[in-house]
């Protein structure tokens, strides 16, 4: 089973068929998707269309019941949460996951820690410049004046900006970006679209979302999921007009208005 | 402040407490550094041990075993061995003879164990419920092997260390009590500034995002393997040296260390006290502790009730303890719900502050309109 070559270059990321049961339910049925080094790709679907359980897989939190991904070449099935997150692979969770006892500050410097074992936290101090990408992310997702509050008392859009933002102090080489600006201002929702675009380029970023206005922001190849499978790859315009994804995101007139 | 206050009672106190209250106070305050221990894995790190008296039960065998051998003329044998007919010092009793072994053995023992256990149960990522339930299965396993073994480490009745001697001082004397008790305070200070090393510092802020939420430290590329067991190892061997100089100060070390509700009620300690608030762990160790042996002596069978009133008292109402709920200005809330509330300081020291005075002066007019107004 090979996937059709889209470019020369060889990939960062790669899924071959993959395929996830949960107790006979194919939340995953023969995914194939490749990403080249330095794409922006969003991902979109209907609920249920196995966008979360996709992240889930290559992140390791999911073993795959069939098929398998390649991060730069190299298998990631059977390889533990934390070793894939070494490898250069950072997540933004659906609902911001953030320290919430914690300090924005210290939140950004337990994730921008790349010698992070027990005894380089207790007897080794953080990297100058370290610090310095720590200020300089809490002034750019405009928290240095709540950077000494726990973060559990932030709002929700501060909360999503500064899981952005420890995602970008983790520094990893593909990012994988769920539901980015669920809950945020347009205002917020344009500046999110920038940022990743901005990362795009030296990182690769895969983003899933629901806000079409929002993709249609980033500008950039969508993947269309439907079932577990992927339905139609395209610039946003092309897939709009897909027949099938029409299909898929308008077939039951009655659903769609209830989940607008 | 408060230290000059602590170095003043630890002088103070010797002379004006009769022994027997020092001896108390001593062992309660040896009961404080069990405390830190589990107010470091589970006030910060999120691991309820229901298993923490093995740690405590395997210091005190170690110096219970030490002073055994360390009062014996050569040749002689532990008294207790005569009575099972054992001709020969067990193999695993030899070094304890050495002081040098033995020191080590109170808390390296401990942490070993403690490190072993915790990996295999860390490892397979058993935790919350899972991980309080295999603990105390683990304590019982201990509690019955300890129990059964009487040629081997005398059984139920324990070891006696009171009646031994050490630098040819009886152990249960006066002198030597009040030299344990000064011990005993500058481990419980030493062991507070360890647990605040560790908990203050990135290495603290991991614990606090295991507690919080350990998936999301794994997708950051952390492995929270390693901190637990390490931070459990460091509570166990905190354990074991509470249990050593608590059995130098009762004067016996039995199985009954590792009874189940004593583990129980080193976590009611730690709750009462105020979980994650070091200084809680201690003071609910030691005023728990006071009140139970002055509450048996008055009223001796109405303790269990007294205490499991309290728990029910903090579940409820207190969720961080008393140290807790102090810090969150209970007393003041206490003082304004009997109706004397406190006056607020707030808005004096809103209008001195630079930063909103330099404020103002922006939004307001310049002070000649301001005076007409």
């Amino acid at each position: 089973m090979s996937a059709p070559p889209s470019t020369g270059v060889r990939p960062l990321l790669e899924l071959r068929s993959v395929s996830v049961s949960f107790d006979g339910f194919w939340a995953l049925n023969d995914l194939n998707l490749q990403l080249a080094p330095g794409e922006l790709r969003a991902v979109i679907g209907p609920n249920g269309a196995g966008k979360t359980t996709f992240l889930d897989v290559i992140t390791g939190k999911v073993k795959p019941t069939k098929g398998d991904v390649f991060f730069r070449g190299q298998s990631l099935v059977g390889t533990p949460e934390h070793k894939i997150a070494r490898l250069g692979i950072g997540r933004k969770f659906q609902t911001p996951r953030v320290y919430q006892n914690l300090t924005p500050r210290r939140n950004l410097e337990l994730a921008v820690a790349k010698r992070n074992g027990p005894i380089e936290l207790l007897f080794g101090a953080l990297e100058s410049k370290d610090r310095d990408k720590v200020q300089q992310l809490l002034a750019v997702v405009g928290l240095e004046a709540h950077a000494h509050l726990p973060a559990g008392g932030l709002s929700h859009g501060q909360k999503q900006w500064l899981e952005i933002a420890m995602l970008v102090a983790q520094d990893p080489d593909l990012l994988l970006v769920d539901e980015p600006v669920a809950g945020l201002t347009d205002e917020e929702t344009h500046r999110t679209a920038d940022l990743l675009k901005q990362l795009s380029g030296d990182h690769t970023v895969l983003v899933i979302e629901h806000d079409m206005e929002f993709i249609r922001d980033l500008d950039s190849q969508v993947t269309v999921l439907h079932e577990g499978h992927v339905l139609c790859e395209g610039r946003m315009d092309q897939v709009q007009n897909d027949p099938k994804v029409i299909e898929v995101y308008l077939g039951n007139e009655s659903d769609d208005e209830a989940s607008a | 402040m408060p230290w000059v206050l602590i170095v003043a009672a630890t002088l103070i106190l010797p002379v004006v407490l009769p022994p027997f209250r020092l001896n108390l106070l001593g062992r309660f305050l040896s009961l404080g550094i069990v405390a830190l221990g589990i107010d470091l894995i589970w006030g910060f790190t999120g691991l309820l041990s229901l298993g923490q008296g093995i740690f405590f039960a395997i210091g005190g065998y170690a110096i219970g075993m030490y002073l055994q051998l360390d009062s014996l003329e050569p040749g002689q044998l532990p008294e207790f061995f005569g009575l099972y007919g054992v001709k020969e010092l067990p193999s695993f009793w030899q070094p304890f003879t050495s002081p040098l072994f033995t020191f080590l053995a109170i808390w390296v023992i401990p942490a070993l164990v403690a490190g072993v256990l915790g990996f295999l149960v860390f490892r397979n990522r058993i935790k919350g419920v899972y991980f309080s339930i295999l603990t105390q299965a683990a304590l019982l396993v201990f509690f019955n092997f300890f129990n059964g073994q009487q040629k081997l480490i005398n059984g139920t009745n324990g070891l006696k260390t009171d009646t031994a001697r050490i630098f040819g001082e009886l152990v249960g004397s006066d002198a030597m009590q009040r030299w344990l008790f000064w011990v005993t305070v500058l481990l419980v200070v030493a062991a507070w500034f360890l647990c605040r090393w560790l908990t203050s510092g990135r290495f603290g802020d991991a614990l606090v995002a295991i507690r919080d939420d350990e998936p999301r430290l794994r997708f950051t590329g952390y492995n929270p393997t390693a901190y637990k067991t390490v931070v459990f190892a460091v509570a166990g061997a905190m354990a074991g040296v509470s249990g050593a100089l608590y059995t130098v100060q009762s004067g016996i070390v039995s199985p009954q260390f590792m009874a189940v509700p004593f583990s129980i009620e080193m976590v009611i300690w730690v709750a009462v006290g105020g979980r994650g608030t070091l200084i809680g762990a201690i003071l609910g160790a030691v005023l728990i502790n006071y009140a139970k042996s002055l509450v048996s002596e008055a009223l001796p069978e109405t303790w269990l009730f007294i205490q499991g009133g309290l728990f029910l008292l903090v579940v409820t109402a207190l969720p961080d303890g008393l140290v807790g709920w102090w810090r969150q200005g209970g007393p003041r809330q206490l003082q304004a719900m009997v109706g004397w509330p406190p006056v607020v300081p707030t808005y004096p020291a809103l209008d001195l502050d630079p930063a909103v005075q330099a404020e103002a002066a922006e939004l307001t007019p310049p002070p000649a309109q301001r005076a007409e107004s």
